[in-house]
């Protein structure tokens, strides 16, 4: 840690000494995401892309690294920062039986999921195994099944348990026929992903490894009922997500909203963590110049990090859905512009 | 004679590659006085000039700033009782 000392001298020499410390914090870890947990390699070369979000169901039977994924491997042996997002969510196929399988020996039997989210009216509910089902033990297999994939990976990485629990909570849950409220659910979330840590780091992980819980960040009060200390005390990052989706939009404004949120409510332990930008993206729809916003954004973490709170220290852009590059040669070439650029060198 | 005494604050204590970073130095001695010295001229005639004044400090004080990265410190203001120093980081 550098230090700075300063030495007051009177005409008798008799002095006076004062120190201070600081640490230089490396740079911000620049990132991206390809749609369909697609293999990113190609887009991420020569741009100082050095880490990357991927998405799993526990319901998957290959969630490290992936079904036909060995390039995961590749990446994260070449020090690639790699955000696991592990979902309760069921992605819906084949099916959403019940499972059988054998891990490391063990038979495990896991129900079917019990949970709906994402309730939006008009919409087929995504369904998840239950938060009461992780309490009573159910999910074991589930997480026994990641880890032992997880284990033959030859490095750590982040857990990110949920990609977004305000958009799986927004319109409530229902688990096994009973209905739960938003903040209901928030609660009943918070109890499951304790289980599934506390699960975790009661076994043998590999060096490195880090746990966080997903949010969009877009809703003041579920972040801070999803952030309580007694949970903030067993992960290590804040984690929210960035959408520009109008354009009055600026980077430094949509960067900072849940920022500002987390300084307010939260408290010192959580403070203290470090934040992981899972997703952040630009719509083309309401921006279509996606390179032009892009442009700002280094300005706009420098900016947010050189103020009191917790420091933004990996934002991986989402080249899917509302982050669509479009198009993507030009996107991707702000995208490396930005990552070449203070504060991502 | 008395001993000085000195505070250093940084405005953060972790800072990004390339941010500006702030010292704040406040020092002091108590024997250290700022003196005003004004002269009047008086011919035989009575005819006084304008006073004319001049300053000087009793004990004056020197501070010095190192820093054991190598960081160069450059002094933006002092006014004999708080130094304001850059550098980058």
């Amino acid at each position: 840690m550098p230090r700075v000392t300063v030495t007051v001298r009177d005409n008798g020499g008799r002095t006076a000494t004062a120190t201070a410390d600081y640490t230089i914090a490396p740079p911000v870890l620049g990132g991206y995401y390809l749609a369909g947990n697609a293999d990113p390699t190609a887009d991420m070369a020569g741009g100082n892309i050095r880490s990357l979000t991927q998405y799993r169901s526990f319901a998957d039977g290959y969630v490290f690294p992936g079904w036909n994924r060995p390039w995961l491997v590749d990446l994260g042996k070449a020090g690639v920062k790699i955000n696991m997002v592990l979902e309760l969510k069921h992605y819906g196929a084949p099916n959403t039986d019940a499972q059988t399988f054998t891990v490391d020996g063990v038979r495990y039997t896991v129900p079917a999921p019990a949970m709906t989210i994402q309730q939006r009216p008009g919409t087929t509910w995504p369904r998840a195994y239950g938060y009461s089902q992780v309490l009573a033990g159910q999910c074991d297999g589930l997480f026994a099944r990641a880890l032992s994939q997880y284990r033959t990976m030859g490095f750590g990485v982040n857990i990110q348990l949920a990609s977004e629990l305000d958009t799986d909570h927004e319109f409530g849950t229902t688990e096994a026929g009973k209905a739960y409220t938003w903040a209901e659910s928030d609660a009943r979330a918070v109890q499951a992903v304790t289980y599934v840590v506390n699960w975790f780091k009661a076994r043998g992980l590999p060096a490195g490894t880090t746990f966080s819980v997903g949010l969009g960040g877009f809703d003041r009060a579920c972040y801070q009922r999803t952030h309580p200390e007694a949970l903030m005390a067993k992960l290590d990052f804040l984690q929210w997500n960035v959408y520009a989706t109008d354009p009055t939009h600026t980077a430094l404004a949509r960067f900072r909203r849940t920022k500002d949120w987390a300084v307010a409510d939260l408290g010192p332990v959580a403070l203290s963590r470090p934040v992981l930008i899972a997703e952040w993206g630009v719509r083309a729809a309401e921006i279509p110049d996606q390179a032009a916003w892009i442009r700002t954004v280094p300005a706009a973490i420098a900016t947010l990090n050189a103020e009191r709170g917790p420091r933004i220290v990996r934002t991986n852009y989402f080249n899917s859905g509302w982050g669509t590059l479009s198009p993507k040669a030009t996107g991707l070439a702000a995208l490396k512009a930005a990552y070449a650029t203070r504060p991502y060198v | 004679m008395a001993a000085p005494t000195v505070t250093a604050a940084l405005n953060a204590a972790v800072y990004s590659p390339g941010d500006q970073m702030t010292l704040t130095v406040t020092y002091g001695d108590a024997d250290t006085r700022p003196v005003t010295v004004t002269v009047v001229v008086t011919d035989a005639q009575g005819n006084s000039s304008a006073p004319a004044r001049v300053t000087a400090v009793i004990d004056p004080l020197t501070v010095t700033v190192t820093d054991d990265s190598g960081r160069i410190w450059t002094k933006l203001s002092d006014n004999g009782m708080v130094a304001v120093y850059r550098a980058v980081a």
